[in-house]
């Protein structure tokens, strides 16, 4: 459809000044965390020089090596586990037939709308009680079992649509329904799975009320949780907190820079956890 | 993504929810009951290898430099000792401290915050082990007055305060006082204040100069406690408000806190404090009075050292007497509890340390570093300047037992109550009278609940 | 094993029956350990006063009733209904109102680019968000900034110190956050509504209101659900921003249910009362997917 040029200009002048409005907070964190320390006010301000030093001092004080290392290790262990269950999971639950297959697919479905406050509190004391909290596992285990919900249905969704003929031909074949589906299904399907990674390892990275409550130990702390300390400690120190926020979102950012894509569509999906 | 009919969802969960049985929740945990049977020694050498994990808030500056000094004293002297050393804000040990000691690899050594909602809190739940003969062998029950050991000591369910066993002893005095900027004070022809009157009369032309009177920053409600119990000990006495915090005597709502109330109040109105102080965190505020933009600052003394720094000799430490008195009485008392956990496995190292802690050497070192010792060691000649202030005050308030504790000991809940009525108050949102109703509403129900 | 039954199926159809559970019973062993037990056991807990120490006593539904009586923790859910506003209703009609003057133009050059810029906020950590949001509102911040620098330094304040402003403040993050969601959901969803519509309706003469509501709006409905389940969902369990910047405070005028649940169970050691705000703050949720749910044209299972 044509519309005419002061139109487009107009639509232009409109999505330039959300996008404006949507990334000055942005711009902001960037100009500070540049900022030399003293300078720095909270403000938006051209730094008069550029201290890329922020970020090597915000490293070393908000122990930022630590709390990254954890972020990792949680991350890739919640990712792997819950794409292994749930594709698991979702070829059980679309194509193969067993009894209570469907009250066991809602039952996993209502995690799809739980809120962590709505288990974590008696999740705390069972996992004290195992020995749990103060351990990787104890950030591992809850978060695998939260993703699980999206995971399943995503994996699921996408089973059901693959093309019955192809799973029936390698059937006749001999093959197993576990080979089927490691090896004829789940690769055609990367993109989707793909999608999923990136969504899963992105709520994980993300995550703040789990680490908060199950670990107190300083090695264990995952990045968002160094930095709501980090921001307690040095609550005016605001080119040091930005140079730390954006190393905490730095991972996320990068991905979603390659990625948008699938971030984008996965999200817009309504896909939460 | 939710295209599920959400009611059929819900159904399987409700069904879900019912097929649970179970008992009360906490009968089945079993803890150790908190026994300190087995002999206690000195030996830390034969103990093998042995990491000790400690949390402490020396975070900052030269407490933390000193910390970290006594740490490597104290294995270069055992090398068989690791120290695990946590080291935390105050505000980031209350919020975590509780689960710590709640778990299986509780650290062995932590500072803890008196009163109920902590030490009281931790006590009752068996978290942390009784001292008593520890305090026998290391002699702690002398070396430390009767004042400072009654603030350490709990009843064995935590439930009465300053009564039963010895649960930590501690390494810095605090008293809550106002630091002043001399420079300023002159610029202004004011004189520094011993008094409430005084200090008012001070701030009066102070502002009047177009110059800041005090520098407050509450964000994180803890400087609400401080501002307020400094204004308070000032208008009740040190009697009063001690009775008031162990709840043995007085009430909140009592006319002495409703001027307390009432004073600060009126200082938020005349604009003696830093506007919007609920939004300004209390590191901007200690910078404010550093650099030099506000005449006075009302805080604790482990604020002396960045105070001597930044300031050097302009700057001065004062705590103000009631009416008709000279005795100087004001908020305080000692730093946070080193305190041992229930579940460290070596007891006898534990106590070692927080012994290397807290004994001579460590207070001297303390007080060479800009600190206030929970005991000034006799014939320490303090830094002139806000050291030697704060140590002049030490003496007179031990002597004169006129420090009254910190306001939030009260209950569990006073914590929360006191900080947020504080901020409410110096909104202006809130009446002095219902200000003191809360509080006193607070303390009746923890009193009902005993 | 079963070996007749009605029909004449075959019998390796049969067989693979109990395959499949094989294939879903680790997910649903980890799903039901983890999360499903915990909570039903929130439901048991919050029947009870319990300090997380010792045993518990029977509170019935004490800690139910405490939720009516207490002005706290009866204030915390009415911030919640105020954060709804400006997390859902405010982005929701912004994005509408937006995505009608932009609906005709979906196939612009460069739309790609807006969009992945527009999103971008979605990705970044709520602490890290949060922790901005707290210099942008400080003293010196971007806001008064602003209004310095537009004569009105008079409205200058420290934002998050409010009793008024910081509940609001805390909100306007919620609606910086989901205006940009809802703006690209939107805008995907026009992008599918055929060109042709909007010529037609053109060439009868329809103004910008008229097209809006016969041809962008009707078609949107989904896109509006998954918009308001998401960010009605997201206000009413706001925990990580209001942790961040103000811990409830000033006073307790920014308390939320979900901050509320956090705080009594792990600081105040009130786990039943907690237990009690949790349930309660998850059956809202769920009511409430429900309801936005309902209209939904394609939920039909």
């Amino acid at each position: 459809m044509k519309i005419s040029r002061l139109e487009a200009g107009f639509n232009y002048a409109v999505l330039s000044l959300f996008t404006i409005s949507a990334l000055l907070p942005l711009v902001g964190v960037v100009l500070s965390a540049l900022t030399p320390r003293a300078e720095a006010t909270g403000g938006l301000a051209i730094p008069s020089s550029l201290a890329w030093s922020n970020f090597k001092a915000a490293w070393a004080e908000g122990h930022f090596t630590v709390y990254m290392r954890s972020s990792v290790i949680v991350t890739v262990a919640v990712v792997a586990l819950t794409v292994a269950l749930a594709s698991a999971a979702g070829y059980g639950f679309a194509r193969l037939d067993f009894p209570g297959s469907t009250p066991l697919f809602f039952l996993l479905l209502i995690g799809l709308m739980l809120p962590a406050e709505a288990f974590i509190i008696p999740l705390y004391y069972n996992l004290r009680g195992m020995g749990l909290t103060n351990t990787y596992w104890g950030l591992i285990a809850p978060q695998v079992a939260q993703s699980l919900a999206f995971g399943t249905f995503w994996m699921r969704n996408n089973f059901k649509q693959f093309p019955t003929s192809i799973i029936e031909a390698a059937r006749l074949d001999g093959a197993s329904e576990w080979r089927l589906m490691w090896q004829v299904a789940l690769p055609a399907l990367r993109p989707a799975v793909l999608t999923m990674c990136l969504l899963l390892g992105m709520w994980t990275w993300n995550e703040f009320l789990i680490p908060l409550v199950m670990v107190t130990d300083e090695s264990l702390r995952t990045a968002p949780l160094g930095m709501a300390f980090f921001q307690g400690r040095r609550s005016t120190d605001y080119a040091l907190l930005a140079a730390g926020g954006m190393i905490v979102a730095a991972p996320v950012v990068i991905a979603y820079a390659f990625a948008q894509k699938h971030f984008v569509r996965g999200m817009l999906g309504g896909a939460s956890r | 993504m939710k295209a599920v009919h959400l009611s059929r969802v819900l159904a399987v969960g409700v069904v879900g929810a019912l097929g649970l049985t179970a008992c009360a929740p906490g009968s089945g945990s079993s803890k150790p009951a908190a026994s300190s049977s087995s002999a206690v020694s000195k030996d830390v050498a034969g103990a093998g290898d042995v990491t000790l994990t400690v949390w402490d808030v020396n975070v900052e500056g030269s407490g933390n430099d000193t910390q970290e000094a006594l740490n490597k004293a104290f294995t270069d002297k055992y090398p068989n000792v690791t120290i695990k050393r946590v080291a935390r804000t105050f505000a980031d040990i209350k919020t975590t401290l509780g689960l710590a000691l709640d778990s299986a690899d509780a650290p062995d050594v932590v500072q803890a915050n008196q009163g109920y909602p902590d030490m009281g809190t931790f006590v009752s739940g068996n978290l942390l082990r009784p001292l008593n003969d520890y305090s026998t062998l290391y002699g702690w029950d002398t070396t430390f007055p009767a004042g400072q050991l009654a603030i350490n000591t709990f009843s064995s369910d935590g439930k009465t305060w300053q009564k039963g066993n010895l649960y930590g002893v501690s390494q810095t005095g605090e008293i809550v006082g106002v630091y002043y900027n001399k420079k300023l004070l002159d610029q202004a022809g004011a004189t520094v204040p011993t008094t409430l009157p005084e200090l008012e009369a001070a701030m009066a032309k102070v502002k009047a100069a177009g110059i800041l009177p005090l520098s407050f920053g509450n964000s994180e409600g803890w400087p609400g406690i401080h501002e307020f119990g400094v204004v308070q000990s000032a208008t009740a006495g040190a009697d009063a408000v001690k009775g008031l915090v162990t709840g043995s005597g007085g009430k909140w709502t009592d006319d002495a806190t409703v001027a307390a109330a009432t004073t600060l109040q009126s200082w938020a109105s005349n604009g003696y404090l830093t506007p919007d102080s609920g939004g300004v965190a209390p590191d901007a505020a200690r910078d404010a009075f550093t650099k030099g933009q506000a005449a006075f600052y009302i805080s604790g003394t482990w604020n002396a050292a960045p105070v001597a720094e930044a300031l050097g000799t302009d700057a001065g430490f004062t705590v103000l007497s009631p009416k008709g008195t000279t005795t100087p009485t004001s908020t305080g008392g000692i730093g946070l509890a080193w305190a041992m956990s229930t579940a460290s496995k070596h007891p006898d190292v534990a106590a070692a340390y927080i012994d290397w802690v807290t004994n001579a050497d460590a207070e001297l070192a303390m007080l060479k570093s800009g600190n206030l010792a929970a005991v000034v060691p006799s014939g320490y000649t303090p830094t002139p300047g806000v050291q030697a202030d704060v140590v002049d005050y030490w003496n007179k308030v031990n002597a004169a037992d006129s420090l009254t504790p910190y306001l939030d000991y009260t209950t569990t809940t006073f914590y929360d109550t006191i900080t947020s009525n504080v901020q409410e108050l110096v909104a202006q949102r809130i009446t002095p009278q219902a200000f003191t109703q809360a509080l006193q509403a607070d303390a009746d129900k923890f009193a009902a609940g005993k | 094993m079963v070996t007749s039954g009605p029909g004449a199926r075959p019998r390796a159809r049969r067989r693979r029956s109990w395959l499949g559970l094989a294939f879903v019973a680790p997910a649903l062993l980890v799903f039901i350990v983890f999360l499903g037990v915990p909570l039903a056991q929130s439901l048991w807990y919050s029947l009870w006063h319990w300090d997380g120490f010792s045993t518990a006593t029977w509170a019935g539904l004490s800690n139910y009733t405490a939720l009516l009586h207490d002005d706290g923790l009866r204030t915390s859910f009415g911030h919640a209904g105020v954060l709804v506003i400006f997390y859902a209703v405010l982005p929701v009609t912004i994005a509408l109102g937006l995505t009608a003057i932009l609906s005709r133009s979906i196939r612009l050059r460069g739309v790609g680019v807006f969009r992945t810029l527009l999103f971008l906020p979605q990705v970044i950590a709520s602490v890290v968000v949060a922790s901005t949001w707290v210099a942008i509102y400080s003293p010196n911040g971007l806001v008064n900034q602003l209004l310095r620098a537009v004569g009105l330094g008079s409205f200058a304040r420290a934002w998050l110190g409010d009793f008024t402003f910081a509940l609001p403040a805390i909100g306007f993050i919620g609606t910086w956050l989901g205006i940009g969601l809802c703006l690209v959901l939107f805008l995907s969803g026009v992008s599918s509504i055929d060109t042709e519509v909007f010529e037609a309706a053109r060439l009868d003469g329809a103004g910008i209101f008229t097209e809006f509501r016969a041809i962008t709006l009707p078609a949107l409905r989904g896109q509006i659900v998954v918009a308001l389940t998401l960010t009605v969902i997201g206000a009413i369990k706001t925990f990580d921003l209001v942790y961040v910047t103000t811990r409830g405070g000033p006073g307790g005028s920014t308390t939320v249910p979900a901050y509320e649940a956090y705080s009594k169970a792990f600081q105040q050691r009130e786990v039943g009362q907690a237990a009690a705000i949790a349930v309660v703050l998850t059956a809202l949720i769920l009511l409430v997917s429900v309801v936005i749910n309902r209209f939904n044209p394609k939920d039909d299972g």
